[in-house]
């Protein structure tokens, strides 16, 4: 997939600009604070409708102006289309595809796929497994849009069973109980479905990322991916009963998708306590490749990869690796530095206070 | 936060804002044009409101809007006894009656089962569908609700209800809308109809 051409209207600091993109790799380069992660954002907003920085939509509509959009012309193989997405401070968010507004924002979703790499992806490695889960899960939303329903359906129906655990205050009659019968086989249904993805999933993911490690390191090191929730052999609706009293007691689903960890180790060890800093920011940067790898073998075409600002963070070894290392497709790499040699970008974008500079 | 109207106005747009699918930008725009309208305009709404709340009642067996004690449906002598179609709400009937295809009698909830608005099985008209089953001589139970996540639990419960009952309990299918193209279907839809298949059968008479 192919951004050929991107405009910015009252999205965070553009007031209106527009952005010709290379379809190899094009450089975005500015000094801080002039708008390079806002391009990026803008082009993830397009891919996800939400914002990588988990900015609430109210944070990118620039400030003073009640809409943002954002419009891009997308290429895929021989298709093109003009996607569009505006964001209101009032009223609904707007989608529209060659013109034709689509029922949902959430049916913009596959129209367009980019991978963005962040200094902020070190989270994966380094925080709870809210963020891990999140990147099982996003990446199965890029390999087929029908898991972000199934995604939101799980939370609901958490949501659901929560509020009905929290009602019951401890204690659990014959009536509730059939109505927690209930509650329980519609979340292992949707539940089983949704482990069977993410093992799936992370089976392939696997050799892929201890892969992307060792081109990242220039060394093989074992590096493992482990998605083993206890509820999954026995299924969740076992598990749910298993643990029914302690969650009327807790008033909270403690077992099922939504608590489940995606354990990482490097050298056989777990890689949120006992990697070092370069061994988890490596990690972090290997299992945005291998996704992004993924979902091009998967899908037949390649996301948009953008690099945010992750250059700088890394010595040259690993960056000269990482840049020798990506896959063929459209690259946008921002960098408020000089770009180092092994970037060769086939155009270079200046961005100055919200404007492109000629 | 402070009011930002005269308290008649506030109590307007809130009473507006507690309607299904009105948010408070919605209600605010509802308030201010039944301020501009004629004082006869408004009275007519008021008038239809209460005239509606006045004499339409719920049918006393199945819970359909009626305007006596029993609906046009449950006093129709043709329509079959034995097979009863459960649906959430009145206007899921309509829908259905504009089909033709459904020759039965009705059960109307008056909601689905969602613990986030409150609303367990005894706030449902429950019982008194399982009150109805014996008398009436049903043998066959449809399952209309919605079919998202609350639609899907409350169906659920309501076959566990019934299998002592030992009647036949069947769920409406999800499917493609007739007349439109697989492309334009959405996942969702897509992956259930493919799961709701049916056997194609040719007869293996024909030439």
């Amino acid at each position: 997939m192919i951004v050929r051409h991107l405009e910015l209207v009252d999205f965070r600091n553009y007031a209106a600009a527009t952005f010709d993109l290379h379809p190899g790799i094009t450089a975005v380069v500015g000094r801080n604070g002039q708008g390079k992660t806002n391009l990026a954002e803008a082009l993830g907003y397009l891919a996800t409708t939400d914002s990588f920085r988990g900015a609430p939509d109210d944070a990118v509509i620039r400030v003073g102006t009640d809409e943002a959009v954002v419009r891009a012309t997308v290429v895929d193989g021989e298709r093109e289309q003009l996607i569009e997405l505006s964001l209101s401070r009032h009223g609904r968010n707007r989608v529209q595809v060659n013109r034709q507004r689509l029922q949902r924002a959430r049916d913009l979703l596959g129209a367009l796929r980019v991978t963005v790499f962040s200094p902020d992806d070190l989270a994966v490695v380094k925080e709870g497994p809210g963020v891990r889960r999140t990147f099982l899960d996003r990446t199965l939303t890029d390999l087929a849009v029908k898991y972000d329903a199934l995604r939101l359906e799980l939370d609901r129906v958490v949501r659901q069973r929560n509020t009905l655990l929290k009602q019951l205050a401890g204690r659990l009659d014959d009536a509730d109980t059939s109505t927690l019968d209930v509650w329980d086989e519609r979340l292992a249904t949707v539940g089983d479905r949704f482990g069977v993805a993410r093992g799936t999933l992370v089976e392939r993911l696997a050799p892929m990322v201890a892969e992307a490690y060792a081109q990242l390191a220039g060394i093989g090191t074992p590096v493992e991916l482990r998605y083993d929730p206890p509820w999954r052999d026995g299924g969740l609706l076992a598990a749910l009963g298993a643990a029914r009293a302690d969650d009327v007691r807790r008033a909270t689903t403690t077992v099922g998708p939504h608590r489940d960890e995606l354990e990482l180790s490097v050298n056989g060890m777990p890689a949120r306590l006992q990697a070092s800093q370069g061994e988890q920011r490596t990690l972090a940067l290997a299992l945005r490749l291998a996704a992004h790898r993924l979902v091009t073998e998967r899908t037949g075409s390649a996301p948009v990869l953008v690099l945010d600002d992750v250059l700088s963070e890394l010595d040259q070894q690993r960056c000269t690796a990482l840049l020798h290392h990506l896959p063929p497709g459209q690259v946008v790499i921002t960098t408020a530095g000089v770009l180092p040699d092994a970037a060769h970008p086939d155009a270079v974008l200046h961005i100055a206070a919200g404007a492109v500079a000629g | 936060m402070a009011a930002v109207y005269t308290a008649p106005v506030q109590a307007l747009i809130d009473e507006l804002g507690r309607l299904p699918g009105i948010g408070l930008k919605s209600a605010q725009r509802i308030a201010f044009h039944l301020l501009k309208l004629p004082a006869a305009d408004v009275h007519r709404l008021s008038a239809a409101i209460n005239d509606a709340k006045a004499r339409v009642r719920f049918c006393q067996r199945c819970f359909n809007v009626a305007d006596g004690e029993w609906c046009p449906i449950c006093l129709d002598e043709r329509r079959d006894t034995r097979v009863l179609c459960v649906v959430e709400e009145s206007r899921d009937i309509v829908a259905l009656e504009r089909t033709g295809e459904f020759r039965g009698r009705y059960h109307v909830l008056l909601g689905a089962m969602s613990p986030l608005e409150g609303i367990g099985p005894e706030d449902l008209k429950m019982k008194e569908l399982f009150a109805r089953l014996e008398p009436e001589g049903v043998t066959e139970v449809i399952l209309c609700t919605n079919p998202n996540t609350e639609g899907e639990v409350t169906a659920l419960y309501i076959a566990r209800m019934l299998r002592p009952f030992g009647i036949r309990v069947t769920r409406i299918a999800s499917g493609l809308p007739v007349g439109g193209d697989l492309e334009y279907a959405d996942e969702l839809t897509l992956g259930r109809a493919l799961e709701g298949r049916r056997e194609f059968a040719t007869d293996p008479a024909a030439p």
